[in-house]
């Protein structure tokens, strides 16, 4: 465990390192052309202003709508059928090698193929978010479930448990550190996949902010929304990185 | 086998006949017949390899036998019955689940009411010594304590049948010490059919009522040995002379064959 002093100076260093890269972001700024980079403080000033007039806003819930939706379905459907590959042995050596092409394939080489499929909206650029997390689900999900020691699922039958109290005493909650693991991943890579999504697809959130700001020379706006996304991609593998953590309390401090 | 040792006994729990596994060409042990009393300890001994823990496994539903029965209180084993429990070497805790959920999981899976487990968790606990200790995790105990919450998880549902798969070879020689003495001091709390394979001869003679020698290729009951020793047993017992005869009987029995295949290996 962490004690409470430590903990302290750990936001303290955090805070004082942040501190000092906007510092240093000021001052190359004010040596550079201010149509190249916009310093930190007008960056500020930009971000609160497209927050007060809704710009923002309505740019960052459209955005979410996209990728939570994406993400969402990732996760629920990365899961669930991780869980049953671990457990079917004949549907996972099947499946195997696709999974495992699917992974390794860069999914931005499957947007032009999504567009002319299903056009443009809101559902292609959330089966992008969708493509882009969920093979990262379902990957760590299958590989921390078959880490399942068989002396467990021994412990289970001989206490007489089903298939089902299988599932809701050893294989799920064992399995759910390593999913989490690989949500963390998912949440990461999918906003990847929205930014793309946004750019390549119909313009829409987040992803047409950055694109108009460059168009219109508006080099604040442009700094401001790629720093919007920054932090939320950061905020939301904070959110997954202390949901690892509470699920997996025990494995211990060993690992 | 004599036809006495044959005839059923009226207190048998347990009745093993004709027992035979084979894997594929592989014949584990064969032709096993064995009798288990309703408050009798059977420790079964042999060399690794000769299918004691198989045996177990067989005894307990977890694999089918190849040829013959086995009958717990009249009914035929064919996946695990109600009311066995099994305590494993590898202690085999959920790490996920603290002491008291470890404890309560057999009882939850045989479907006793919650208010009953939570009252009947807590003098397990008790029993086997581990109080205060009820909400760590199984990585924050010793390897001694995690056996205690694993014989209390096996105690937990009152079983007939106490199947203990080399518990305390995963222990230090202490705590394995203290161990022994707290079962035989449960034990004689609640006894029950108990089966308890070892592949320590001292432990063995001084757990069981009898000592089963398995032995050969495949393995059969090579003899059983009847341990007159006084109840209960105690660390006195390890100091008596009829226990030191009873395990160099048993040593003996044992070691002829490892013997053969030393000589066989210097040749």
């Amino acid at each position: 465990m962490l004690t409470r002093a430590s903990r302290w100076s750990r936001w303290a260093i955090s805070l004082l390192a942040l501190a000092l890269g906007a510092l240093l972001w000021q001052a190359v700024a004010s040596r550079t052309n201010p149509a190249f980079l916009s310093s930190f403080t007008a960056t500020a000033a930009r971000i609160a202003e497209l927050a007060a007039n809704g710009v923002l806003t309505d740019a960052l819930r459209s955005s979410l709508a996209v990728y939570l939706t994406g993400l969402s379905a990732a996760i629920v459907i990365g899961v669930t059928i991780g869980l049953v590959l671990a457990r079917v042995r004949l549907l996972r050596v099947a499946l195997e090698s696709y999974i495992m092409l699917l992974y390794a394939t860069p999914m931005v080489a499957l947007i032009p193929f999504i567009m002319s499929m299903m056009g443009f909206g809101f559902a292609p650029k959330a089966l992008v978010v969708f493509l882009f997390a969920f093979f990262s689900v379902l990957y760590n999900t299958i590989e921390g479930a078959r880490s399942l020691k068989p002396e467990m699922l021994e412990v289970a039958y001989s206490f007489r448990s089903g298939e089902w109290g299988v599932w809701r005493d050893v294989l799920v909650p064992y399995t759910l550190p390593f999913a989490l693991t690989g949500i963390r991943q998912g949440i990461g890579r999918g906003l990847v996949g929205l930014v793309a999504g946004e750019f390549f697809l119909s313009g829409s959130g987040i992803g047409l902010l950055i694109m108009q700001s460059e168009r219109d020379f508006d080099v604040p706006a442009l700094y401001g929304s790629i720093v919007v996304i920054a932090v939320l991609g950061a905020a939301l593998m904070g959110v997954g990185r202390m949901l690892e953590n509470r699920f997996a309390a025990w494995r211990g401090l060993a690992r | 086998m004599s036809t006495a040792e044959r005839a059923l006994r009226a207190d048998a729990r347990i009745r093993i006949r004709e027992l035979g596994k084979h894997y594929g060409p592989l014949e584990v042990f064969r032709d096993v017949n064995l009798e288990v009393g309703d408050r009798e300890i059977v420790s079964i001994v042999g060399p690794s390899g000769c299918g004691k823990t198989t045996l177990l496994r067989c005894i307990d539903g977890l694999i089918p036998a190849s040829s013959g029965t086995i009958e717990i209180e009249g009914e035929k084993v064919t996946s695990p019955l109600p009311g066995i429990a099994m305590v494993f070497q590898h202690f085999g805790l959920f790490p996920w689940k603290t002491v008291f959920a470890n404890i309560a999981y057999g009882l939850k899976l045989a479907g006793v009411p919650k208010a009953e487990i939570d009252a009947r968790v807590p003098r397990f606990i008790k029993l086997v010594g581990l109080n205060g200790f009820e909400h760590a995790y199984p990585y924050q105990l010793s390897g001694g304590m995690q056996q205690r919450c694993g014989l209390a998880r096996a105690l937990a549902i009152e079983p007939r049948v106490l199947l203990m798969d080399e518990p305390f070879a995963a222990v230090d020689a202490q705590t394995r010490e203290i161990l022994q003495f707290e079962l035989l001091r449960i034990w004689q709390l609640r006894p029950t059919s108990m089966v308890f394979v070892t592949h320590s001869i001292e432990e063995a003679v001084l757990m069981g009522h009898r000592v089963v020698v398995l032995k050969g290729r495949p393995a059969g009951v090579f003899e059983t040995i009847a341990v007159d020793l006084p109840h209960p047993r105690t660390r006195a017992t390890l100091s008596y002379p009829r226990f030191s005869a009873l395990r160099e009987h048993v040593w003996t029995t044992l070691m002829d064959e490892a013997r053969a295949a030393e000589l066989l290996l210097q040749r």
